[in-house]
Order: structure tokens, then C-alpha cells, then sequence
């Protein structure tokens, strides 16, 4: 047990502190559309062209080929400048490109995996159905093959950023006669090809706020030569990337929440008067999330523990569960620290558009529910 | 960074572990009766095992290992709910090291002299010792009694105490009395400066605290997966099984926090009393929490003392208010700085 860093570790971080101090987008980021994509693009494209991008990533595939404590120092120095989250790249860094790079061929990782980290392409998901969300495993979007191609027919939803992806990793039904987990296929779905439609769906955040969609497939051609993992393996390929999602993808997260606490308590005392907030109910809450958001990074550097040491697996369920509940605290307390200001939904504050997103918090990557059913019978071994 | 046992540590806690699992069963407490407790008989026990100057430095007579080790132990500790007369003893023999009674620290480095708990039942504790009222805990049998605040660390003579009084003990297997404190200064002090005494002593509650929680934890899981009704195991219900993923994400919470403070405390790092207090905070809390889901768990079988449920509860309760409760410390972690 120890929180010590090499000197080459220490190197590592003063260089990313000072390049990201240096190089970080000042500009607000914007909440949709294309102008969102292209500030997104734009900032992952900096970051791969100063050398910085996929610090865990393999080099031969553009990334610096360095360990999960580097992975770290990277993100808590990101989470310190205050760089961007550039969420629409979120699904190609720490769903889409660890996969292909656990799972996927040589020809996969070398056509899809450098342009995720250059910022030439978005990746988007596509798990959920309209009757798969929860029970993933009943998916029925259907793909039979034709000759060299899996002809592709079915709908996906909640599908974030759908309508500004280029790619989507897709689970598709291609054995509809085996066990529900047997038969599926996790396929590069190409977001131009013939026979997608897209149908946007809003968000409660504020009108015309479009941040998910429904993807409609018709007769849609991929080569199988997309087919990750092998044909029928599609459920343990989708379940290595959901473990991503919940372990080291939430580092900066922890330490942004952290901060952002820290901004709660400095707002709070120049609304309320330092003297006030300690004895206040507000007050009771801030430093209970202080507490907790201590702890909440305390839990992501075991996560980061245990991966070096090749344990844990459904251990981060743990600290997913945990930490969307304390995120959501969060963000209620911000909204609740504005006072009836909070009823204005301002494009130049944050916090309301945060507070209305934080809703998510405890649905996205497998709900709340989902996750205490996993911790129940795979880590408590209770019967299912 | 690790957040793991070494494999030095994971042999410490395997030991600590064999040793508490044969000589102190949790269903000792329900054994030995309503009041008083059979953990003094392990004192001189643990003594000869160096668990109890596990993490004083050798020159001060102790086993010299760190912040780390110690709190690993007392995770334990709170695991197999043993007396909290164990932070006197361990704390008071560092009071003595470093305040120079040499002869005082190897004495109590052997278990052979029990040490009580001096707390306030003020509200607000002033600062330092004062002649004020006082809770004193496993103190009937201690010649001496540890007092720990924001100040300082010292350890008092029973005597310095009046108006000894014994009292109904919410958590009945600890002694409890009613005391004013006499003396003007305690026999040995040692201030915040020399060694931050007070923030081990949240640090090493903490521990204790996740050891209660993670106690009452797997009690629950164990019983979910035998009782059944409606001709399943209760533990297959949602209903029950997710209260018991919730009692597992809070422990979580609270071990890793114990372990992040207590290698900022090893450390030295300027967040030692940033990371003690949450750890307290956090853990506490789990306690109390973890102790009522247990409860719950187990039905009207919980509500009994047949089950050592009610044991968890009582305790997590006397882990809350010794040394500042959840109140008190909320108020005090918003006073830190930004910690790094």
C-alpha cells in the first residue's frame, strides 16, 4: 500500500501539467450540434498532435504505449486544467477503441484505431433496443449473412450523439436459434451506410436539446470482415467494454466532481457568508460531499490498484454505483445552492444544464438497479 | 500508487485475522452477558503479537511499521467489534513514548495495564483538558484513561477524575460512567506539534468504523443466503438484495478512504487531518448505515439480542460520537483548505 510515483512518473506529469496548461481550449464548449463536434474533434486532434493522445493505447496504433498510473496522472492533470470533456469522443476512447484493441484483428486496430485518437472520427453505441435495455441479452436486431456481408435489419435506441457519429459498435442478433447470450455479434457499423435512418430524440435538458437517437436498419450491408471477436462472441466482446465504462474511463470525472465541490463551497460562502454555510443544512451537505467526493477518489485509485494487479472485473461495479449517486448529489446540491436563480436555465452557467443531465447519472452504462444486481450475485454471491 | 496490502501487510491482517477469529468470536459478546466484556483478557495477548505498538517508531520502543499497517489492524478490530478499549491502550502507549515515560510505554506495550476513554459529553468540547463533564468508557478496571482532542493527546490517572459514576451503557457490553474531570492538566500530554496524536485517532476510528460496517455486511449477505421464504433464499429478491449492494458500495467508500488517509498520514502529506476526518466522516456513517440494514435484514430476528445485530448499531453509534461526531466533524471539514 502506497501513494508513491517514480521519478519518471513525476517527469510525466509535470510535462502533461505544462502542455495542458499551455494548450487547453479556453472557449466554452457547446452543448450540441455541429459545433460541438467540431470543438470536440478539434481538442482531441490537439492532443494527438502534441503526442498526448491515448496515453494507455498501444504505440504501434498511435497511442504512447504507457501503464494505467500514467493513464491516471494524465487524467488528474486534464481534470486540473480544466480541459475540456470532450464527451463526444467518449464512446471511441473508452468503449469502441479498448475494445478493438483486447478484441479486435491487426486489420481492425489499423484502420480504426489512429483516427479515433487523431479526432477525424466519432464512434457512437448501439447495445440498447426498445425491448433491450435493462435485459440487454434480448436484443434482436437481426444480421444474416450474404455471401461476405451481414445484411442488417432492426432498431437500436439511446443512441448518444448518434446523428454527429461516423461509427457505431454494434450488437446484432446473428444465431437466432441459440441461447439469447450465444447468438450475437458485435459489429463496426459504418454510420453512411445505405438503409440507416436516424430519428432524433430530445432530452429533458432544454428544448431542442437532440442528444440521443433511434437507428432505424433496413436491409443494412456490413462486410464481415466487421464482426469483432468472432461471429457469436458478441456478448463477452460487449461485456470487456462495458467494463471500461465502468472502471478507468471514470478517473477524471472523480477528480472534476472534486473541484467542482470545492466551487459549491466558495459560491456557497459568497452567496450565503462563510460563517452561515457551516452551521446550515447546506452546509451539512457540502461537507458530507466532501467526504464522500474524498472517498469517491479514494475508490478510483483502487480501481486503478486492483487493474495493475489484474483483479477487480465486477469489483468497479462497486464504485459506478457509488459514485452515480454521489455525482447526483452533486449536482442537486449545485442547483440547490443557486437559491430561486435556479429556475433561470442560462446558456452561460452551467450549472442547471448539469443538475438537469445529472438524471443520467444513474441510467447510463447499465442503470443503478442493474449495477446492485451485479454487485449482489457477482460480488456478494447472493442467488440470483 | 497502490492502494493494496503489500504482501508483508496481507500476512499482518491474515495474522490479526486467526488470532481474532479463535479468540474473539462476535457471539462472545452475546455469551458473556448483558454488561462489561471478555477483550481485556486479549490485551497482554495482542501485546506479545506487537500488535499493540504496531506503528510506533522502533526508537520510541514500538514495532516501527506505519500508518498503513495500523489501520489495517483496526479494521479488524471493528470487524470482530473488539472493546474500543483498544484505542486506549495503543494510543496511550504512544502518549507515553512520546512524551518520554519510557517505563509507562513498555508496560502498557504489554497489555498489562487496561486504559479508558475520557470524552466529552458537552456539545462542544473546549480546548484542551478542562473540568468539565465527561463520559469515561472501559475505565471502571483502568488505573489511566486517554484524553484526545484538537490540542493534543494525554493520559490522566482514574483518580483525576470525581463524581465517578456508573451508568446504563447504550452499547451495554462497554463500561460506561459519568465523571468530572479534576485534575488541571493530565499527567502526560503531548501536544498537536509533537505528534498529531487526534488525527490518528480519527484515522485509526475510521478504520475501526469500516471494520463495523463490513462486519454487519457479510451478517447480512450470510443470512440473505440461507433464510428462505416464499420458497427462496431472501437474498434472490431484489428487495433484499440490493440493500445488501448497497451496505458492499458503502464499504467500499470507506475502505478505500481509510486507506487513502492513512497513506497521507504515513506520508506526512499537509492533508493528513483533510483525509482523517472524512475517512471518520465516511466511515461512520457506513457503520451506522450498515448496522440498520442489518437489522432489517434479519427481521425480527435483528430486533432481538439472540442476534448479534443490535451489536453493530451500538457500536457504530459510540464510533460516531467519540472524538466528535458526524455533526461536529462536518462543521470542522469545511474549515481545511482545498486539499491537492
Amino acid at each position: 500500500m502506497n501513494l508513491d510515483f517514480t521519478a519518471e512518473d513525476k517527469i510525466f506529469r509535470e510535462e502533461a501539467r505544462d502542455w495542458l496548461q499551455a494548450n487547453v481550449f479556453k472557449e466554452r464548449r457547446p452543448h450540441g450540434g455541429e459545433a460541438m463536434r467540431a470543438y470536440d474533434l478539434a481538442w482531441q486532434k490537439c492532443q494527438y498532435d502534441a503526442g498526448w493522445a491515448g496515453v494507455s493505447w498501444p504505440k504501434e496504433y498511435g497511442g504512447m504505449g504507457l501503464d494505467l498510473t500514467r493513464q491516471l496522472i494524465w487524467y488528474e492533470e486534464y481534470a486540473r486544467a480544466h480541459a475540456p470533456d470532450n464527451h463526444l469522443c467518449f464512446v471511441g476512447l473508452n468503449h469502441g477503441g479498448p475494445t478493438l484493441i483486447a478484441r479486435g484483428d491487426e486489420a481492425q486496430k489499423r484502420t480504426h484505431l489512429r483516427p479515433i485518437l487523431a479526432g477525424e472520427k466519432i464512434w457512437c453505441q448501439g447495445f440498447s433496443e426498445p425491448n433491450a435495455g435493462s435485459d440487454l441479452g434480448a436484443l434482436r436486431t437481426r444480421a444474416v449473412i450474404d455471401g461476405d456481408e451481414l445484411v442488417i435489419t432492426g432498431s437500436k435506441i439511446w443512441t448518444s450523439h448518434g446523428h454527429l457519429s461516423d461509427m457505431q459498435e454494434l450488437l446484432v442478433r446473428t444465431d437466432p436459434d441459440a441461447p439469447k447470450h450465444k447468438g450475437i455479434s458485435w459489429v463496426i457499423f459504418d454510420m453512411k451506410t445505405p438503409g440507416l435512418e436516424l430519428r432524433p430524440i430530445e432530452i429533458m435538458t432544454a428544448p431542442n436539446h437532440t442528444h440521443f437517437v433511434q437507428c432505424f436498419y433496413d436491409e443494412a450491408r456490413v462486410p464481415l470482415a466487421n464482426v469483432v471477436g468472432g461471429l457469436n462472441n458478441g456478448w463477452s466482446v460487449a461485456m470487456s467494454t462495458l467494463g471500461f465504462e465502468r472502471g478507468t474511463a471514470q478517473i477524471k470525472d472523480q477528480i472534476r466532481y472534486a473541484f467542482l465541490v470545492e466551487q459549491m463551497i466558495e459560491r456557497a460562502r459568497a452567496r450565503y457568508g462563510s460563517e452561515y454555510i457551516t452551521h446550515d443544512e447546506l452546509g451539512s451537505r457540502l461537507a458530507q460531499l466532501r467526504a464522500d467526493m474524498a472517498a469517491a477518489r479514494a475508490m478510483t485509485y483502487m480501481v486503478v490498484s486492483r487493474a495493475q494487479h489484474d483483479i477487480g472485473g465486477s469489483l468497479a461495479s462497486l464504485m459506478r454505483a457509488m459514485v452515480g449517486d454521489v455525482q447526483q448529489r452533486v449536482r442537486r446540491l449545485a442547483f440547490d445552492i443557486i437559491g430561486a436563480d435556479a429556475l433561470e436555465n442560462p446558456e452561460d452557467d452551467d450549472w442547471v444544464y448539469f443538475y438537469l443531465r445529472s438524471y443520467a447519472q444513474t441510467i447510463a452504462a447499465g442503470t443503478s438497479q442493474i449495477q446492485r444486481n451485479i454487485i449482489g450475485e457477482r460480488v456478494l454471491g447472493l442467488p440470483r | 500508487m497502490d492502494l493494496l496490502p503489500s504482501d508483508d501487510q496481507t500476512q499482518i491482517v491474515d495474522t490479526i485475522k486467526s488470532f481474532l477469529a479463535g479468540e474473539a468470536p462476535v457471539d462472545r459478546l452475546r455469551e458473556h452477558g448483558a454488561i462489561g466484556n471478555p477483550d481485556a483478557a486479549l490485551w497482554p495477548k495482542l501485546g506479545e503479537l506487537g500488535f499493540l505498538g504496531l506503528g510506533l517508531a522502533e526508537e520510541l520502543g514500538g514495532i516501527g511499521l506505519s500508518a498503513s499497517e495500523e489501520m489495517l489492524v483496526f479494521r479488524e478490530f471493528g470487524y470482530h467489534l473488539v472493546s474500543i478499549g483498544i484505542f486506549g491502550i495503543v494510543l496511550g502507549a504512544r502518549v507515553a513514548a512520546v512524551a518520554g515515560d519510557d517505563a509507562l510505554r513498555d508496560e502498557l506495550l504489554t497489555g498489562a495495564r487496561r486504559v479508558g476513554i475520557a470524552n466529552p459529553r458537552g456539545a462542544a468540547a473546549g480546548p484542551g483538558p478542562d473540568a468539565q463533564d465527561y463520559h469515561l468508557f472501559e475505565a471502571a478496571d483502568a488505573s489511566l484513561v486517554l484524553l484526545v482532542d484538537e490540542q493534543g493527546a494525554g493520559l490522566l490517572a482514574r483518580e483525576d477524575f470525581v463524581d465517578i459514576e456508573s451508568v446504563h451503557s447504550t452499547d451495554s457490553v462497554l463500561t460506561l460512567e459519568r465523571a468530572r474531570l479534576a485534575a488541571d492538566k493530565p499527567r502526560l500530554w503531548v501536544a498537536r506539534s509533537a505528534d498529531n496524536i487526534h488525527s490518528r485517532a480519527l484515522m485509526l476510528l475510521g478504520a475501526y468504523a469500516v471494520g463495523l460496517g463490513e462486519g454487519a455486511r457479510d451478517m447480512a449477505v450470510d443470512y440473505a443466503k440461507i433464510r428462505e421464504q416464499f420458497g427462496k433464499p431472501i437474498g434472490a429478491f431484489q428487495a433484499i438484495k440490493h440493500i445488501c449492494a448497497d451496505m458492499a458500495m458503502r464499504s467500499e467508500a470507506a475502505l478505500c478512504q481509510a486507506s487513502f488517509a492513512s497513506l497521507v498520514m504515513a506520508d506526512g502529506l499537509p492533508d493528513t487531518d483533510f483525509h482523517a476526518v472524512a475517512s471518520k466522516i465516511v466511515a461512520t456513517e457506513v457503520a451506522m448505515k450498515n448496522a440498520a440494514a442489518n437489522i432489517q435484514v434479519h427481521g425480527a430476528f435483528g430486533f432481538t439480542s439472540e442476534a448479534n445485530a443490535h451489536h453493530y448499531l451500538k457500536r457504530a453509534h459510540v464510533a460516531d460520537l467519540l472524538w466528535g461526531s458526524l455533526r461536529e466533524q462536518r462543521e470542522r471539514i469545511l474549515t481545511f483548505p482545498t486539499p491537492a
